[in-house]
């Protein structure tokens, strides 16, 4: 029960991207992407979300291939927030969360209201969506995605496992609304999805990760707990730069800096 | 599946007031329609001879009756859906590029269609048809130059790079030019008759609008036009970009294949009864979006309904602004779309 990338390697042109690359994400947690620039992240969460082709490996969902779930199935079962959507046209934040809710028609009073509830983005849906800040078209990007596999999709069980991916979903955000993102993105795993986020901020991964993988170069550089991921002696290794990590007692998680 | 309704005003007062655009969606497609049956009426009614509706069919109504069905009907029939055609792929063209300025006329889609009329003028005696075909000859002919060029275009644009707001027009200035090559190598190779039979076709007009040659080209709009309202959704999704469309569960390259082909057929098939007709494709989605929002499940049947609206008033304005004379309707379009067309630039530079 799980999405997985077994082995990928990803070309793109005369670069190889990803390099026997294997990930799981399993439904009801939270796995992070870490690492420096250029390391392969995006790309790999473009190759789990069915964008990318990967030039050897596989992907697998629920332990049948990628490749034969329909684009139609596939959107029941899995969202995706990407980096940054521009519009060219003048829609309503309402428009553009609509535009995420494949369900029926009945069910969507009751699935938008939770979701723009949960989100606080009641103040926004009368907005048009090329008005809004960085940050604010991020979180509505978010509610999309959430709004897409808010039910277990049409046919399927109500707590069918579905997979949110979220490139650098807080990119954007001041520190409240990145907290509050993530903690959205955390409780969603109860609802039985599993979140894969790539992240910049190693503190927010350590704080909301079940699982940290952390790529360099296009491979995998260490993959577990953050505790056992996010060393001071591998981050300053792969970040070329010292970086101490250090279990601070009053917050009791994982603090990392620079 | 079924959709998502956003329409349903309803559905949202729970979570806090829609805009205005959103709620007077319905109602405008209801107006639109009205305003459509209204235009007809006044084109049927008004003209070198006045024909009064109500008393049409009085037994001393013959002249009028036969004016009625020979000439003002299949003329507004015409005008009516080369309008919806021409509104209906501007707006699924500007969806699809994701370009307020992309018309059928400004990016070549229309020059395309009518290079490849000129060639059936001008080669189509050297191609034996089987005479069922005949009348379809034409149109058929402008719909394949029409969606070579839009397949072009499309290619062009995947391959540089996302046209820019702005770069898209300059592309069509060049199809445009492309095209006018080709038509000019036709009129050289013509003969007299041949020459003859394309100045008047080149002129443009819903004049020579008669049944046997309107019927098969409103048939073939209407095959053509019909698939695009059900592309509505897709075509928001799009707006989101591609790979955003394909995660929300449209297959995006079938999608760009009929929109392609469909907003081909049409301008095409319309191209090819009443010649180029500038603007409308540009003008009218923008004017429904000005009303309605973005959405493209009324903004593509309010731009049909407004399109036919307005190309059977402009028709109407062409032949009795200068009675007896006729002034092309192309002109009557351009009047009105050129300076839209000049505001819509200086509104689309960059923020």
């Amino acid at each position: 029960m799980t999405l997985c990338a077994h082995d990928v390697s990803l070309r793109l042109g005369a670069n190889k991207v990803l390099d026997g690359v294997s990930v799981a994400v399993a439904p009801g947690s939270f796995a992070a992407l870490v690492g420096p620039n250029g390391a392969g992240k995006s790309s790999l969460l473009r190759v789990l979300s069915g964008d990318l082709v990967p030039s050897g490996g596989g992907v697998t969902l629920e332990g049948e291939p990628l490749a034969l779930f329909g684009s139609r199935d596939l959107a029941q079962l899995r969202s995706v927030m990407g980096q940054s959507a521009t519009i060219a046209f003048d829609f309503y934040v309402e428009e553009v969360l609509a535009m995420g809710w494949l369900g029926s028609a009945l069910a969507y009073r009751q699935a938008l209201r939770d979701v723009v509830r949960r989100c606080a983005l009641d103040g926004l849906l009368g907005r048009r969506f090329n008005t809004l800040s960085g940050g604010e078209s991020q979180r509505v990007q978010f509610a999309r995605a959430l709004l897409q596999i808010w039910h277990g999709g049409c046919g399927a069980p109500p707590a069918a496992p579905r997979y949110l991916l979220l490139d650098e979903p807080t990119a954007s955000l001041d520190i409240n609304h990145e907290l509050a993102l993530l903690r959205l993105a955390h409780q969603a795993c109860e609802r039985n999805i599993g979140v894969l986020a790539v992240l910049h901020d190693l503190n927010l991964a350590a704080r909301f990760a079940d699982r940290v993988t952390l790529l360099d170069g296009g491979g995998i550089v260490a993959d577990g707990v953050p505790d056992s991921v996010l060393t001071a002696e591998r981050l300053s290794r792969v970040y070329a730069t010292p970086v101490r990590v250090e279990n601070h007692p009053g917050l009791e998680r994982l603090v990392v800096y620079t | 599946m079924a959709m998502a309704s956003v329409a349903n005003g309803k559905a949202l007062e729970l979570v806090g007031p829609l805009p205005r655009q959103l709620l007077i969606r319905a109602p405008t497609t209801l107006a639109l329609a009205v305003a459509l049956a209204g235009a007809a009426a006044l084109a049927l009614a008004v003209g070198a001879m006045p024909i009064d509706l109500a008393d049409l069919f009085k037994d001393e109504a013959r002249l009028q009756r036969m004016v009625f069905a020979e000439v003002r009907a299949p003329r507004v029939v015409l005008a009516g859906f080369v309008g919806a055609a021409l509104a209906l792929s501007g707006a699924t063209l500007q969806g699809l590029f994701r370009n307020p300025l992309a018309d059928p006329g400004l990016i070549g889609v229309s020059s395309g269609a009518a290079l490849g009329a000129v060639a059936m003028i001008v080669l189509g005696g050297a191609v034996a048809l089987p005479s069922v075909l005949t009348p379809f000859a034409l149109p058929l002919a402008a719909v394949v130059g029409a969606m070579l060029v839009t397949l072009f275009l499309y290619a062009f644009a995947s391959r540089y790079g996302q046209f820019s707001i702005v770069t898209i027009v300059l592309v069509g200035i060049a199809v445009n030019a492309l095209a006018g090559v080709g038509i000019g190598a036709f009129q050289y190779m013509s003969d007299d008759a041949q020459l003859r039979t394309l100045t008047f076709w080149m002129m443009g007009s819903f004049g020579r609008a008669n049944w046997p040659a309107v019927a098969p080209a409103a048939l073939m709009v209407a095959i053509a036009g019909l698939p695009l309202f059900f592309v509505a959704r897709g075509l928001d999704l799009l707006q989101l970009g591609e790979s955003e469309a394909y995660h929300l569960g449209i297959e995006v390259k079938r999608l760009k294949r009929r929109i392609v082909l469909c907003s081909a057929a049409a301008v095409g098939a319309g191209v090819a009864l009443a010649g180029m007709i500038g603007f409308v494709g540009l003008v009218v989605p923008h004017l429904v979006r000005l009303v309605i929002g973005a959405g493209h499940r009324f903004v593509l049947p309010c731009a049909a309904l407004l399109g036919a609206a307005l190309t059977i008033l402009a028709d109407l304005l062409a032949r009795t602004a200068a009675a007896p004379a006729e002034i092309p309707v192309s002109l009557v379009t351009s009047a009105i779309g050129a300076p839209f067309f000049l505001w819509l630039i200086a509104r689309a530079r960059p923020r």
